[in-house]
């Protein structure tokens, strides 16, 4: 149990990492395949966070001169996540309206239908 | 002297600034990605031999290096912008009368999209190969796969929008890849820095090693076009606008190779990793050029043809002596010229004749004979014929093999050989059909076949001038190719440049 309760974070973003290479793997909606990719990024956004993260810490502004530096969050990875939403952010919006578009050419999302290209 | 860090921040800001020009005229907005990259072009040329002398290393926000962000401005960094600076200009030249004859043809409207996208990727680009902090890397990565997305969907129709869904899926997936890996590296060493993490790498167990290492070389392996993983080249490329696809194998997949290459140099400086990364080109090479051979679309062709240089460029790489990298390079010179050329020369004879396929390109060296003849030179000089670029380049990596004076070598050379006679016999294929096939004969079509406009010739004939003058003395380049393949080699120096 100790050790759940200390790698709780690390198992919880490897498992939405997972999940999501297993949705983008087996499913063929494209939606839902964006939505795999949304919780992707989740999971590795979870990842950099709970890798700067110490229990009961604080933030990282000497407001009180008491606060032990010790015991500070890593700012870092905070910024690094906020970076990373940032591109997802874009990512999902270009692929929801590359979604939109491919539905009104082919009038279907299930991107077994859709293979104009082939090799 | 120049800033270095202007070479990212005037397209990053010219990009931006593209709308509000298009408020003002239409006719401006063409030429901004013109003066963006002729100002990239003017200021790495001035700042080549000063970077051959000593790195430039630009430190961001007046910190020391581990704890800022640092350009790391060495050899490899101002040829690799040199090279996109060069080909973006040239190309942008060409989509002066090219994008605007596409959009009329299929309704897309604005042609302020393509141009602020254009110089975002190239932006991206530049930032790619000067950054040296890993976490920068990442998002300069992000700018350049994203605007590749937007631009291979920029006509919106239907391959446009069906390849560029595939692109961004798996772009995507490759790019989580590397931000896991970034976070390990984090986790390990609590720095970003790129020379920061190559000091501290030895201090790790082999496992806590491969598995970074192997995550960051299959993320940036999607967009290098590496064998399992490029499913979506040919979809991509070809269904792209000529110029777009121009810039995409240009450019775009030759910041994948340099981001591989930096990682596994610089950043891990893993020996035992070379041999896999020589199998990987073999096999990316072979795989290629064999499936060029079966196309009929000539846009596929040439893209799988890409992959297929993308392999031979990573062969040379994993050779891992200074003639081998510096070989590596000197071929990837070869390609991002050639393929731009062949890319462009393309261009036009498609949107005459309004169809990919190679017979339908039967005869028309009569009707467009520049265009025919770039596409020539540009085919013979990837081919490895003198006295183009392609032939000291080949010869560089076979002489760096046989070097090492290894049977195993001998045998891999032989069938990088081999895949060169594939790449002849399809280029040949399509040489013959421009020239020694009779038109068919339909009056009708004939009439609107002409040459190419002024303004794309112009950079066509200022790359075959570049391809056979490089061809002809190829020794102007070895001073800098042989100081690249140093920087990628001496890691010591690295870290100590940036950390001293």
């Amino acid at each position: 149990m100790i050790f759940l309760s200390n790698y709780i974070y690390y198992i919880g973003a490897f498992g939405l990492i997972l999940i999501a290479l297993y949705i983008l793997l087996t499913r063929h909606n494209l939606i839902k395949k964006i939505i795999g990719l949304s919780i992707l990024a989740t999971g590795v956004n979870l990842l950099i966070i709970a890798i700067g993260y110490i229990k009961e810490g604080t933030a990282p502004i000497f407001s009180n001169p008491n606060l032990n530096p010790q015991n500070m969050v890593d700012p870092v990875p905070e910024a690094l996540v906020l970076t990373a939403i940032v591109i997802s952010v874009a990512v999902l919006a270009m692929a929801l309206s590359l979604a939109i578009r491919l539905y009104k050419h082919y009038r279907t999302l299930d991107m077994r239908k859709i293979k104009e290209q082939r090799w | 002297m120049v800033n270095p860090i202007l070479l990212i921040a005037v397209p990053l800001g010219l990009a931006f600034s593209i709308p509000l020009f298009g408020f003002v005229s239409k006719k401006i907005v063409k030429l901004i990605p013109i003066v963006g990259m002729l100002f990239n072009l003017i200021a790495s040329l001035i700042l080549i031999p000063k970077v051959l002398n000593k790195p430039i290393i630009v430190k961001l926000g007046g910190f020391p290096p581990p704890f800022c962000i640092n350009l790391f401005v060495g050899p490899v960094g101002i040829l690799f912008s040199c090279l996109i600076a060069l080909i973006g200009l040239l190309v942008s030249i060409y989509a002066i009368r090219y994008i605007g004859a596409q959009g009329k043809q299929s309704n897309v409207g604005q042609e302020e999209r393509y141009h602020m996208l254009y110089l975002l990727l190239l932006a991206g680009a530049t930032g790619v190969v000067l950054t040296g902090d890993i976490f920068n890397l990442f998002v300069f990565y992000e700018i350049l796969c994203i605007s590749s997305y937007a631009l291979v969907a920029y006509l919106g129709d239907k391959p446009g929008v069906e390849s560029a869904s595939k692109y961004l899926i798996q772009g995507s997936i490759g790019s989580s890849f590397i931000l896991i890996s970034i976070a390990f590296l984090y986790g390990q060493f609590g720095t970003l820095n790129m020379a920061d993490i190559a000091q501290n790498i030895n201090s790790l167990t082999s496992v806590q090693v491969f598995f970074p290492l192997i995550l960051l070389v299959t993320g940036f392996g999607i967009e290098a076009t590496i064998f399992p993983l490029n499913a979506w080249l040919p979809d991509a490329h070809s269904s792209a606008p000529s110029t777009i696809s121009a810039i995409l194998s240009g450019i775009a997949i030759e910041i994948g190779i340099y981001a591989i290459a930096r990682v596994v140099f610089t950043l891990f400086g893993a020996q035992d990793f070379f041999l896999f990364l020589l199998m990987l080109g073999l096999l990316t090479l072979l795989l290629g050029e064999l499936s060029a051979f079966s196309q009929n679309n000539i846009k596929r062709m040439l893209a799988y043809s890409s992959a297929g240089q993308m392999g031979l460029i990573l062969f040379a790489l994993g050779v891992g002596t200074t003639e081998g990298i510096a070989g590596g390079l000197f071929q990837l010179i070869t390609h991002v010229l050639s393929k731009a050329l062949l890319f462009l020369a393309t261009g036009f004879m498609i949107y005459r004749t309004g169809s990919m396929e190679i017979t339908s390109l039967q005869g028309i060296g009569r009707k467009m004979p520049l265009s025919s003849l770039a596409f020539t030179i540009g085919a013979f000089s990837l081919i490895g014929l003198p006295p183009f670029i392609g032939f000291p380049s080949k010869l560089m990596i076979v002489f760096s093999v046989l070097l090492k004076q290894n049977v195993l070598y001998t045998v891999f050379i032989v069938i990088v050989l081999i895949g060169t006679v594939i790449e002849g016999a399809y280029f040949f294929k399509v040489i013959q059909a421009l020239y020694f096939k009779e038109l068919p004969t339909q009056e009708s079509s004939d009439a609107q076949i002409q040459e190419a406009p002024l303004a794309a010739l112009i950079p066509m004939v200022i790359l075959m001038a570049l391809i056979i003058s490089i061809g002809v003395y190829p020794k102007i380049m070895t001073g800098i190719l042989n100081s690249a393949a140093s920087e990628f080699l001496d890691r010591v120096a690295y870290i100590k440049l940036v950390l001293k």
